[in-house]
This record gives C-alpha cells, sequence and structure tokens, in this order.
C-alpha cells in the first residue's frame, strides 16, 4: 500500500533568465514501511522533494498524498497538525529552536500537540544517540553532530509515521553516521515507519530497500 | 484531523524569548512604557477637561441635582422621592427671599438649614458654622459684599426680605455664624438660619418645597422630569434641568474635550512606527524563527496566541511605568488647561481609573500590531521559504567585491562606505523625511509661540495695570452699591504713597433720576430709532432687554431718564474720552476743571450719539451743568452692575472734585493704577495685604499675564506635544535605521574580515557611513526647515487672526537642539555596533544561524 504519492510535481525558483527549475515533473510513490534513499548532485533538488513531501512547501504543479490526503487540499491549522503528527522532518540545517533546550526541542512537537511521550522509547532514542548527557543544554553550545543527532531525535520522538530526514548524517564521522542511519532503519522496521532518507554516502543508501537518484529535478535511473 | 492546539507552550517560549534577548526586550519597554506614558497622559487630560466643563456647567445651573422641582406640597415631594428612578432627593423649605435693591440680579433665599441641599449646591460655610442660636445666620460671600456686611464671626446683619407667605417686605437683625465662598451660588443660593427662626420668622409658610432630585441615569432630563412627574399624576409643578446634562452641552464638552482624546492616534500609530522600527531590527531572524517553529508543527493559532503573549509580556511592566508617568505629567499640566482651580489639582479631584484601562488597551495594541508587522512575511511564506528568509541574495555577491578590495587603503573604504549607504537609500529617505515633518512642524510652532506677545496681550485686556473695584462691584452680578464705601480715604492714601505707582485715577457713580425737554432728547431719539448698515432700527436690536424698553420709551414720552454722574479723575479720564468713532464739541481741560461743565457719553456709531446735544444743560444733584462734549460709552471702564431701571440710561463724567462736593457720602467704584513694571512683585504683595478680607476685588496685572501665559500653552500644549513626539520617533528611527543597517551586517563583515579586512578599517568604514548618513540628512533639514518656518511665520504674522497679539520673532530652536544629537548619533552609533559586532569571533559570526 502507498503512504506517499507525488504526481508530475514542478516547482521553479526566482524568474526571468535566473529561473531554475529546482523539480521539473517528480513521479515517486513509496509503500507503507519501505526504507527509500534519495541521492543526486548537490542542487539537483532533493531538499525541495522533500520539503514538499513535509508539507513545508508548495508546489507549482502537480500533488503530493501522504496517508492518501492531498497536501494542497489542507487548510493552515490542519497542515500544522499534519507536520506534527504524520512527519518527523530531519533538517539539513538542523533547524533547532534556539532558545529551548535539547530536552525542550525534542519534545517540542508532542508539546505543540499538548500530547505526553512515551518515556521509554524516548531514553532508548536519546542513549542511542548519546545526547543523555546534553539535555539541559542551549542548541548554540553543541557541535554540529550534535545538533544533527537532536534533530533527528526530535524526528523520532513523536513516532510519526512518515520520516523525512535530509542528510542525517552529514555533520557526522562515519562511524556514528553509521549508527545513526541504523538507527532510522530499526526504528523503521520497528515500528513500521516509512523512511525517506537523501544521503550523498552510498554506504549508507545500500541500506535502504530502495535507492532512488535525483537528477536535474527529475526522478533519473 | 482533530486540531489539538497546548497553548501553554507559547507561554514557555515567549519567557526564553525574553531571557534570550534581554536588551532589545528592555528597549522595546522603554519604547511601550513612552508609548503608555502618552497615552495615559491624553487619555487622563482628556477625562479631566471634560469633567471639568461639566463642572463649569454645574457651576452654572447653581446645584448638583439633576432636576429641581419648584412649589411641591409635602406629599409631592415624598412620592418623588421615592420614585424608582430617583437616586436621591434634597429639599429646600424657604421662608423668604433677600429683598435688598443690590440684591437684584441675584436670588438669595432665607430658609432653615437643609444639610443635604447646603451639600447639593456647596452652599457650606466654609468659615464659621451653620447657625445654632436663634438669631444666627450664614451668608455667602457675594450677598456680604453686597451688603457691605465684614467678614466677621458676631457681625451684625441687617436684612431686607420678602415672604413666601404673601406678606409685606421686613427688615431683620441676625448675627453673622458663618460664611462661603459664592462658587456656584453666583446667581441662586441660600441664607440659613435655623428651624425655630423660620417658624418664627414666617409661622404661616405655605406648604411649598423645592426639590432637588438625582436620578439613576442623567440621559435626556427633560423628558425624564416631565415623565417622574406624569407617572406620579402631578399637575402644574414647574421645574428646571440641570444644563451640565444638557445634550448640547454634553456634545460640545465631548467636543472641546475631543483633541485631547485625538492625541491618541497620532500617539498610536507614531508608537506602532517606533515599537516597529525597534522590533524590525531582528525581524529577519524573527520570521527564520517563526518559519522554524511552524515547520515543527505551529498551528496559526498558536503562532497568534505566541505573538499576543509577547506583546502582554512587553508591556505588563512598561504599562505601569507608563501609567505613572503619565498621570504625574497630567497632575503637572492639568491646572494649566483647567483654570480657576486653584485649591485642587483638577487631575486629582475628578481622578478614573479609565484613562489608565484605554491606555494599558492602546500600548497592548500598539505593541501587538508592532510585532505583527514585523513579522507580516510568515504567514504569507511557506515554512520553508521563511527558514531561509533574510538570508538574502545581494550578499553574496557583495562577498566577491569584498575581496577584492579588503587590501586596498583608505579611499577605498570610504568608496566602500558610500556604496553600503547607497544600499540604505530607502532607510535613509524615510528616516529624513519623519525628521524634516516633525522640525518644520516643531520650528512653525516654536516660532508662533516666541511670537506671541505679552505686553500687547495685557494692553488689549485693560487699560491699567491694576484694576480695583469696590466689594459690591467685584462681579457683574452684583448691583452696585455707592454706600459700601470698601475702598477708604486711608486705603486709596496709601496707594498713593507707593513710590512705583505712577498714575492713580478713580471713578465714583451714582444713578440720579433726570428729565430732558423736547428738544433736546431728540437727537437720543433720532439715534435709536434710525436705522444701523444693515438697515434693523437700532432700538430693536435692544428688544432682548425689557428694561432698556421700559426706560427708553419713558424716556421718549415724558423725558425722564436714569442719568449716572461719573466722577472721574486721572487714568480713568483719558480711558473715558478715548476716541472710539462718533464725537460732538470738544474736550477742553481746563473748562472742564472749572466744574461748570460735563461730558456726556452714550451709545454712538459713526453718525450719531445717544447723548443730549453739546451745549444742553442737565441738573445733576441740585447743580447745573453745561455739556462740553459728547462721547462714546466706555463699557469697559467700571466693574459690576448698575440697576435694572438704569438699563436705559445716560453718563455724565464730571471731574472727582466735583462730584465729592455733589455726594460727599458716596464710596469709590474703581481705581485704576499704573505702576513701573519692575517693581510689579513687591507692589502686588502690598496689594494683596492691603485688600485682604475686605472683600475689594483687583483684576491684577499678573492675573492678565497669567491668562495670558496659560492660553499660550493651551494654545501650543497640544500641537508642541504632538512635534515633539514626532520628533522623538524621528530621532528613534534615524538611530534605528542606522543601528539595523549595521547589525544586519554582521555575517558580511565577518566575510570581509575573514578576506583579509583589519579591524580598524572596517571600523573607519562603518563611522563614514554613519557620517554620510548623518551628513546627507543635516543638509537637507536645515535649509528646508529653516525656509518653511520663515515662510509660513510671514504668512501667519500677515494674514493669521490668531496674531493679533503677536511680534515677529524668528527662532529655528528645536532645530539647533536636534542637529547636535543627530550629527553625534551619527558618528556614536557606528562605533557602538563595530563594538557589538566584535564581540563575537568571526567564526561565529560566520556560522550565526
Ligand atoms: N528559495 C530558493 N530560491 C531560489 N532558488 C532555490 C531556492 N531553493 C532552492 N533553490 C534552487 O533549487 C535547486 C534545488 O535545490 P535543493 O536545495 O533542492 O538542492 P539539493 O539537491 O538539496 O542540494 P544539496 O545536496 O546541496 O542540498 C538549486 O539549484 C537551488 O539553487
Ligand atoms: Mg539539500
Amino acid at each position: 500500500m502507498d503512504i506517499i504519492t507525488v504526481r508530475n510535481l514542478k516547482k521553479c525558483y526566482g524568474s526571468g533568465e535566473r529561473q531554475v527549475r529546482a523539480l521539473d515533473g517528480v513521479e515517486l510513490t513509496v509503500s507503507k514501511g519501505e526504507f527509500v534513499s534519495v541521492m543526486g548532485a548537490s542542487g539537483s533538488g532533493k531538499t525541495t522533494l522533500l520539503n514538499m513531501m513535509g508539507g513545508l512547501d508548495m508546489p507549482d504543479e502537480g500533488e503530493v498524498y501522504v496517508d492518501g490526503v492531498n497536501l494542497s487540499g489542507l487548510r493552515e491549522s490542519e497542515l500544522a497538525v499534519f507536520r506534527r503528527r504524520k512527519v518527523g522532518f530531519v533538517f539539513q540545517e538542523y533547524n533547532l529552536v534556539p532558545t529551548l533546550t535539547v530536552e525542550e526541542n525534542i519534545l517540542f512537537p508532542l508539546d505543540l500537540d499538548g500530547s505526553a511521550p512515551e518515556q521509554g522509547f524516548l531514553e532508548e532514542v536519546v542513549s542511542l544517540l548519546g545526547l543523555e548527557e546534553r539535555m539541559q543544554s542551549y542548541p548554540h553550545t553543541l557541535s554540529g553532530g550534535q545538533k544533527q543527532r537532536v534533530a533527528i531525535a526530535r524526528a523520532l520522538a513523536a513516532k510519526p509515521p512518515v520520516i523525512l530526514a535530509d542528510e542525517p548524517t552529514g555533520s557526522l564521522d562515519s562511524r556514528s553516521g553509521q549508527n545513526v542511519a541504523g538507527l532510522l532503519k530499526m526504528a523503521a522496521e520497528h515500528y513500521h515507519r516509512t523512511l525517506v532518507m537523501v544521503t550523498h554516502n552510498r554506504e549508507l543508501a545500500q541500506l535502504a530497500d530502495r535507492v532512488v537518484y535525483m537528477e536535474n529535478g527529475k526522478i533519473g535511473k | 484531523m482533530l486540531e489539538n492546539n497546548n497553548l501553554k507552550i507559547c507561554r514557555k517560549l515567549v519567557r526564553r524569548e525574553f531571557q534570550f534577548h534581554k536588551a532589545r526586550s528592555i528597549l522595546l519597554m522603554g519604547a511601550i512604557a513612552l508609548v503608555s506614558m502618552l497615552c495615559t497622559f491624553s487619555f487622563s487630560l482628556g477625562f479631566v477637561i471634560r469633567d471639568g466643563l461639566m463642572y463649569g456647567h454645574r457651576i452654572q445651573y447653581g446645584s448638583l441635582s439633576h432636576i429641581l422641582y419648584y412649589g411641591l406640597n409635602d406629599s409631592q415631594a415624598s412620592a418623588l422621592a421615592r420614585h424608582g428612578d430617583v437616586k436621591n432627593t434634597v429639599s429646600l423649605r424657604a421662608v423668604g427671599v433677600l429683598s435688598d435693591d443690590v440684591m437684584e440680579y441675584r436670588s438669595v433665599k432665607l430658609a432653615a438649614v437643609s444639610p443635604d441641599w447646603a451639600e447639593a449646591t456647596e452652599a457650606v460655610p466654609v468659615h464659621g458654622r451653620m447657625p445654632q442660636a436663634d438669631d444666627e445666620i450664614a451668608l455667602d460671600e457675594l450677598t456680604m459684599q453686597s451688603l457691605a456686611i465684614p467678614p466677621k464671626e458676631g457681625e451684625e446683619v441687617v436684612l431686607r426680605w420678602t415672604p413666601v407667605d404673601g406678606g409685606a417686605e421686613r427688615t431683620d437683625t441676625f448675627r453673622l455664624c458663618g460664611w462661603w465662598d459664592s462658587g456656584m451660588g453666583a446667581t441662586e443660593t441660600c441664607a440659613w438660619i435655623t428651624q425655630a427662626t423660620a417658624r418664627r420668622l414666617c409661622p404661616d409658610a405655605p406648604d411649598s418645597v423645592t426639590l432637588g432630585v438625582t436620578l439613576y441615569r442623567p440621559g435626556d432630563l427633560e423628558a425624564q422630569a416631565k415623565e417622574l412627574l406624569y407617572s406620579l399624576g402631578i399637575d402644574g409643578v414647574t421645574y428646571t434641568t440641570n444644563l451640565a446634562y444638557n445634550n448640547a452641552r454634553l456634545r460640545r464638552i465631548g467636543t472641546q474635550s475631543m483633541p485631547y482624546y485625538m492625541i491618541n492616534i497620532v500617539v498610536a500609530v507614531c508608537g506602532i512606527l517606533m515599537v516597529y522600527s525597534i522590533v524590525r531590527i531582528s525581524a529577519g531572524r524573527n520570521v527564520r524563527f517563526y518559519g522554524r517553529i511552524k515547520s515543527l508543527g505551529m498551528s496559526p493559532r498558536q503562532i497568534a496566541r505566541f505573538m499576543s503573549q509577547q506583546a502582554a509580556y512587553l508591556c505588563l511592566p512598561a504599562v505601569p511605568v507608563g501609567w505613572l508617568l503619565g498621570f504625574g505629567l497630567c497632575i503637572w499640566v492639568s491646572p494649566h488647561v483647567l483654570l480657576g482651580m486653584e485649591r485642587h489639582n483638577p487631575a486629582l479631584l475628578y481622578f478614573s481609573p479609565l484613562p489608565f484601562v484605554f491606555s494599558g488597551l492602546l500600548t497592548w495594541l500598539v505593541t501587538w500590531a508592532a510585532c505583527v508587522m514585523s513579522v507580516r512575511p510568515v504567514s504569507e511564506l511557506c515554512p520553508a521559504e521563511a527558514m531561509r528568509f533574510g538570508n538574502d541574495s545581494r550578499m553574496r555577491c557583495k562577498n566577491r567585491q569584498a575581496g577584492r578590495r579588503g587590501r586596498r587603503r583608505r579611499t577605498e573604504i570610504s568608496l566602500m562606505a558610500l556604496s553600503g549607504f547607497r544600499r540604505e537609500k530607502g532607510r535613509t529617505v524615510l528616516s529624513a523625511c519623519s525628521l524634516l515633518l516633525a522640525l518644520v512642524l516643531l520650528c512653525i510652532l516654536w516660532t508662533q509661540y516666541v511670537s506671541a506677545d505679552e505686553e500687547k496681550y495685557v494692553k488689549a485686556f485693560s487699560y491699567s495695570d491694576y484694576l480695583i473695584a469696590d466689594a459690591s462691584a467685584a462681579t457683574g452680578l452684583q448691583r452696585y452699591n455707592p454706600w459700601s464705601c470698601s475702598i477708604t480715604p486711608e486705603f486709596m492714601e496709601a496707594l498713593r504713597r507707593r513710590e512705583e505707582v505712577t498714575d492713580v485715577g478713580t471713578i465714583r457713580t451714582m444713578e440720579v433720576p433726570m428729565s430732558a425737554d423736547e428738544e433736546e432728547r431728540a437727537q437720543a431719539v433720532a439715534f435709536y430709532e434710525g436705522r444701523e448698515q444693515d438697515g434693523t432700527v437700532r432700538k430693536e436690536t435692544m428688544s432682548g432687554l425689557p428694561d432698556w424698553g421700559t426706560g427708553y420709551e419713558k424716556f421718549r414720552e415724558t423725558g425722564e431718564y436714569i442719568g449716572i454722574a461719573v466722577g472721574v479723575d486721572g487714568l480713568a479720564l483719558s480711558k473715558a474720552l478715548e476716541d472710539s468713532g462718533y464725537a460732538g464739541g470738544a474736550f477742553d481741560a481746563e473748562r472742564f476743571d472749572t466744574g461748570k461743565y460735563v461730558v456726556a457719553a452714550g451709545a454712538s456709531s459713526t453718525s450719531g450719539i445717544s447723548t443730549l446735544p453739546v451745549g444742553s444743560r442737565v441738573e445733576i444733584g441740585g447743580r447745573s451743568f453745561e455739556i462740553m462734549a459728547s462721547v462714546s460709552h466706555q463699557s469697559r471702564l467700571v466693574t459690576g452692575s448698575d440697576s435694572r431701571e438704569a438699563e436705559f440710561s445716560l453718563s455724565y463724567y464730571m471731574p472727582a472734585w466735583v462730584y465729592e462736593q455733589l455726594f460727599p457720602d458716596s464710596g469709590i467704584r474703581n481705581v485704576t493704577v499704573n505702576i513701573d513694571h519692575n517693581s510689579q512683585k513687591e507692589f502686588e504683595e502690598f496689594l494683596c495685604e492691603l485688600t485682604r478680607d475686605s472683600g475689594i476685588q483687583v483684576t491684577m496685572r499678573s492675573d492678565f499675564q497669567k491668562n495670558f501665559r496659560n492660553a499660550l500653552l493651551h494654545n501650543y500644549m497640544i500641537p508642541l506635544f504632538v512635534g515633539g513626539v514626532l520628533l522623538l520617533i524621528g530621532m528613534l528611527n534615524y538611530g534605528n535605521a542606522l543601528v539595523s543597517s549595521m547589525l544586519v551586517r554582521g555575517k558580511e563583515l565577518a566575510v570581509y574580515e575573514s578576506l583579509g579586512m583589519t579591524r580598524s578599517q572596517i571600523r573607519r568604514m562603518l563611522v563614514w557611513e554613519g557620517i554620510l548618513y548623518g551628513g546627507v540628512q543635516i543638509f537637507i533639514i536645515v535649509p528646508v526647515t529653516s525656509g518653511l518656518t520663515w515662510l509660513w511665520g510671514r504668512w501667519w504674522i500677515a494674514h493669521s487672526a490668531s496674531a493679533w497679539c503677536a511680534t515677529w520673532r524668528y527662532s529655528l530652536l528645536p532645530m539647533w537642539v536636534a542637529l547636535p544629537v543627530l550629527a553625534a548619533a551619527a558618528y556614536v552609533i557606528p562605533q557602538c555596533c563595530f563594538r557589538i559586532l566584535m564581540k563575537e569571533s568571526v567564526m561565529e559570526r560566520l556560522c550565526a544561524v
């Protein structure tokens, strides 16, 4: 069964001579529980695609269905609820809230929803990511890799059915990178989550059930 | 999908936001406190003015009650008192009315003490007490002055009064036990005696009560007064309603206090701009912040809540500070706006919590609006775009230039500054415009303000420095009593002995019945039967004064009329002869002093006068005089009123010594004094001491000066205040634009630095930018402001009616005060920004999120 369906997705930035076709007719389906890796050159449109699937950006043309819902048909407030419950997003640039501690950052999507975290699961995630010591720190005191791990923990904490990870291991050494990717894969398998991961690392990409390549805003072969 | 919005998280975010950006928050709170102060001030002042005007109208009405019913019987009065719409009542049972001639312009009732009534009409003794013994009486000061009763407890009071039971006028003797300032009782008040005395004096008093009614809802009093009578089935009762609640008056009060409320619009707009310009410094960061929390699933409702709580959090400490400051300002200013309230501060007397509520709300709204405005892009952008907001592209292309230019020398630094300055063109223009607007407004107002001429003003209102009036002629509501004699020969002696006194004049008047034969009165009759320029018959214009009509008809038919013998000398004489339109005959001082001649005064136009012709003979006090000249009557020559009978009268000026021979026992009505202005203060102290407790009324030169200053304040305070606020906002904008243009470039400067530009070069570049920024604006401001001010000022002096008491003085003080501040800011702010920017390392700034 398909949980994500992307149809003829197009997105342009800028206008006139400086126009950039970030997405140029992308077609993609992801089934429930599947682990998909997205690879491609820098600037090929991977982040843009992920943003569309997470409801963070609006396409110029085409549709995105997640769990049977057409995202372009949702109102602002419905989109907000979709973002906090349906997807866990690991941003390329972390996007931690600077005024909240690590713990508060991890729990933020749950707090927004007013729901309580599953304690056991949370502790497990935190310890696997090696964040126990830094729970009360503020983001500006963390290293790039630590920030990335907080972003991953945040994406997992609410146990969303879909996890979208944009280079989740970009700032980590290869060993930690392996661990984190493993954790994501395990979480996906264990809890039957769908995982879409952008990566430049061939080895990590091989962990996935399927690898798709992007080129100039299109899905290649 | 079910929305589940946890709003508590917002509070946490707000608190953290505050902790993380303390300096900015405190700056914001300062600005908000300022807005709150201005709002509180203008709202409070508006309220105080409204209440003050209301009070003025109530004084005119003479009672605090809403409706007064006259001639009720006991059962009607108690029925009214029990009515459901009636909050409370006060009642008065008068036994008579004072009927002395000099009381004819006022109605003073002799009545048994009614404490409630006394309270409602403010007729409670301030000195002494209410009567307790049989022959005691309490009076108001105007009555005492008219009847020449010295303000001393136990003083004998002889009253002529007419009982209400229809009996004949009688005279009784009382002892004074207390008195009060007439304030509210100018036209109507009471003379209090005990219940027992009242019963003794008028045992058959009819069952007649005057009832003052206070309603729960004082709207449309006329209708309510009628409705009350109708619902109780009472007939044939007269009533009056309190003018203070009259709809037209309420509306007028509304329009009079409106400007003070209107300031709030200016304050609100300026406040939003001010707060906005502070918030805008970090707008980019804020938008990215909102994009971030939005991408994590914050709903629009939560974001709205977050913003409104943020506004509330900033307002919470700032608003009370503003309340205190604003109210303090109001306490300071209100006595100058509401005149004649020396005893109580109007701001404290009319204290109301509403202005505080209003200003609190308005301030919150202003803050909220400014916060919302600064992050407006959030609602239009997708989170993905919002998160990238402000990392603009133009910076990227600058990097390359910086790389090439960084290592060059000084001139290039200034070139770079120029390009930085050019980039901020928009902001510079905006800041220059708001500064210009404020400075032009302020300088124009200031020039008008300093051009106002006190001498011209005082001269226009009074022909002498001091006008001293007999106690019985202190107000127009009193009929002058020539036997009151409160201005004594000793008083005059003391006055004349003062060294600083340069000129003294006295005026004495006496009403005498006179007559004129047919030939003699022809000139006056022709004058009144003639037509004015607009075609109306002159006597018809006097139809509003029935007593005048009666007097005139009698004069026309029989030749009998009231003549007023006026003994004048010195300053007063020159004023009396002052040319104003028509004059007949010629005044000759030498012949006048022989005592055989008088000068006739009457109403006049350019073509005629209402006096007897020059050369006629008149008999006054048994002596015959020839009319030497006729002049126009000067209404401002004397104070107080003549009798109603003398409404139609003709005046005859004669030398003071002649008058004294004719009426040796009559007093002095007015004294005019001019002094050497250098000793004004000493002289006024002397006058105060001399007239204490005598009832003598002195209109001082300093009263006019005070009036002048108050009028000036009244006219210019609000506009100057608004101008000041605008200037403040303009200056803040000016500083802000500079600060924000520099602070947002932390990253850019870090790039320059990482590419090899030294710190001192960066500093120089920033300072150059600041100097350019300030210099260009000053360059525009100085000529435009001085030019416009000069043009407008010349026009105003030449053409505006409000310039009648002005002498052209050109002053650009507000600009000269503002310029050094602007110049200093242009130099200092870049240095401070440089310091702040350099606190963080290059890497920190490069990596800043
Ligand atoms: N807001 C924007 N404005 C203009 N162009 C944009 C914007 N966002 C993305 N682009 C352009 O769209 C194209 C796709 O960008 P995208 O971020 O999706 O690339 P990416 O595949 O994620 O690259 P990377 O591997 O470097 O992260 C790029 O050419 C980029 O320059
Ligand atoms: Mg990317």
